[in-house]
């Protein structure tokens, strides 16, 4: 083992026979190897990062060079970086600070999705337990679930008479579906054995669902609200394009009528970091609360 | 009287191809106390008649029935040991346990059933690990959770689904002393119904052996009496001649030929 290890270069921490001092400092140099493994790997990961990243403003910039009205990297930074150093202004209706818009479209998202997780998780549980809820409520998710979110939005101003309720309904109706399937999928799929644990030792209902259903499902209903925040998301530009008023979305429609594009590829940015940091938020939960068996 | 009586049971299942039939005709009587493994050949049966007696199935002729009553449905009074050990992954090791007896013991107190999860785990050796996840221990370890479990909800039968049959033949044995000396612990007084296929491990443990035809439609072939003394130990138990004439009257029973037939290879052997 030992001699194997000097001929292939390796040196793995502790090697067997030291004695328990020495076998401290290995192991000890073994975790800082470890963080160093990490630090390294994060890194390569940050410089690939970089090297896509500066693929894309090298291609941004030359197709702007070419283009008379397009705003190439340089410009749209500097309006970006302006937009960054006071993000929270309110100068009047149609003029507010890109930190207010992002505020209150994080809002609405967050209003809508919570409202659709609500209906979701235990709407998808009756219908993963119940053969019966699933064969009839099935059909129906699968018309609505392709249905456009614009497409909702008359119905929720019908509905609200508001623009903005509106916007939180079609984010509700667009965001429910993803949750509600992976609700219904785990709790459908819960193992026989586990069920069978429940019957012999007389689980109660009350048991049976908070100590093996929930359990069970939730690594299936987070990754579920991970879609469902994604769809969010995507979802709130569009509606609050249509609604105006506030938000990310009217901010880009605003700056697409004053005619600054810079203002609209920035939001494009932000729109996309926002997005990525509510996905990593997710994933985060959903490693956390997978077990192995 | 014997405590658990399985009357001219048959056990169906409705299939696409119509009906099939587990097993039919089964009659068993076990007294109380009384350890009884039931052997046979893989789709014999053996897990539904433990699934029957367990009550998870319904016998579609003849009944069974403990201490007199006839049964429907799962019971406090009869504990199962899964195959797969079936211990939750979410919770810890002693949280599988509590929760099992929380399920059964309604009318005790919060006190009562703390310390009936110590007592049991500490049976088992496993209180230094009860904050593990099942992930986290090995699987000779899970399983004598599944079988401190079992025991803790206190029941009158004990019905083990081939409980050993993944495990190693070291744990394996490790476990079949466990079992006795939980029984013995128990004062004796658990019946114990098993399923197996390993031979020497229901020779080895039980009173009488049920041994099965093969399925479908499976029925009882034969029951044999074990009356080697207890209790048993690894060492002596295993070199008694007793034990040595059961185990060959099984294998004689469950396997028709003992060895490949070699008078044809040496036949063409001859003929090259």
């Amino acid at each position: 083992m030992k001699s194997n290890e000097q001929k292939l270069g390796i040196t793995t921490g502790s090697t067997g026979s030291t004695p328990s001092a020495f076998t401290f400092i290995f192991r000890e140099s073994a975790i800082t190897k470890e963080w160093q493994r990490k630090i390294f790997s994060w890194a390569a990961g940050l410089g690939y990062s970089l090297t896509g990243f500066g693929i894309l403003i090298g291609v941004w910039a030359v197709l702007a060079a070419m283009t008379a009205d397009f705003p190439g990297p340089q410009t749209t930074l500097k309006v970006l970086y302006q937009m960054l150093l006071d993000p929270f202004y309110v100068y009047g209706p149609n003029d507010m600070g890109i930190g207010v818009q992002l505020w209150s479209s994080l809002i609405r998202v967050f209003a809508g999705f919570s409202l659709a997780t609500l209906v979701a998780i235990p709407l998808g549980m009756l219908m993963g337990a119940n053969r019966f809820c699933r064969r009839v409520f099935y059909p129906i998710v699968q018309i609505l679930k392709p249905v456009s979110p614009l497409a909702w939005f008359p119905i929720g101003l019908v509905a609200f008479q508001s623009a903005s309720t509106a916007t939180i309904f079609i984010i509700f109706i667009t965001s429910i579906w993803p949750t509600l399937i992976n609700t219904a999928f785990g709790v459908s799929s819960i193992p026989e054995d586990h069920k069978n644990v429940a019957k012999v030792f007389g689980f109660s209902q009350w048991k049976y669902i908070t100590k093996i259903v929930l359990p069970y499902s939730l690594p299936h209903i987070i990754t579920g609200m991970r879609l469902s925040i994604g769809v969010a998301w995507l979802v709130i530009v569009a509606g609050e394009m249509l609604s105006g008023g506030t938000g990310i979305g009217f901010f880009v429609w605003d700056s697409w009528n004053s005619l600054s594009l810079e203002k609209v590829i920035s939001a494009i940015l932000i729109i996309g970091m926002v997005g990525l940091v509510l996905d990593k938020g997710f994933s985060f939960l959903e490693k956390k609360f997978t077990y192995s068996g | 009287m014997s405590y658990l009586k399985i009357e001219n049971m048959q056990i169906a299942f409705k299939t696409v191809k119509g009906k099939f039939v587990a097993v039919q005709d089964i009659n068993l009587k076990v007294d109380k106390g009384e350890i009884i493994s039931i052997i046979g050949h893989s789709g014999c049966g053996k897990s539904t008649i433990i699934n029957a007696i367990a009550g998870m199935l319904t016998p579609s002729m003849g009944r069974v029935m403990v201490d007199g009553k006839s049964i429907n449905g799962p019971g406090p009074d009869r504990g199962m040991v899964f195959q797969n050990y079936s211990l939750l992954p979410w919770l810890t090791v002693y949280q599988n346990i509590f929760q099992a007896v929380d399920a059964t013991l309604k009318n005790g107190t919060k006190e009562e059933k703390h310390s009936r999860v110590e007592r049991y785990l500490k049976m088992v050796n496993l209180w230094d690990h009860r904050e593990k996840h099942p992930g986290q221990i090995s699987g000779g370890m899970k399983q004598r959770v599944a079988i401190a479990r079992a025991f803790a909800i206190d029941p009158e039968i004990l019905l083990l689904d081939e409980p050993f049959g993944a495990l190693d033949a070291l744990t394996k044995s490790s476990l079949h002393i466990e079992l006795l000396k939980m029984w013995n612990l128990t004062h004796r007084s658990k019946t114990i119904i098993m399923v197996t296929h390993d031979i020497e491990e229901a020779v080895f443990l039980s009173d009488r052996i049920v041994v099965m035809n093969n399925g479908p439609a499976a029925t009882i072939r034969e029951i044999e009496s074990v009356h080697l003394p207890r209790p048993r130990n690894k060492k002596e138990t295993v070199n008694l001649p007793e034990y040595k004439t059961i185990r060959e009257r099984l294998l004689s029973l469950l396997m028709e030929k003992f060895s490949i037939d070699d008078s044809e290879y040496f036949k063409e052997e001859q003929a090259a």
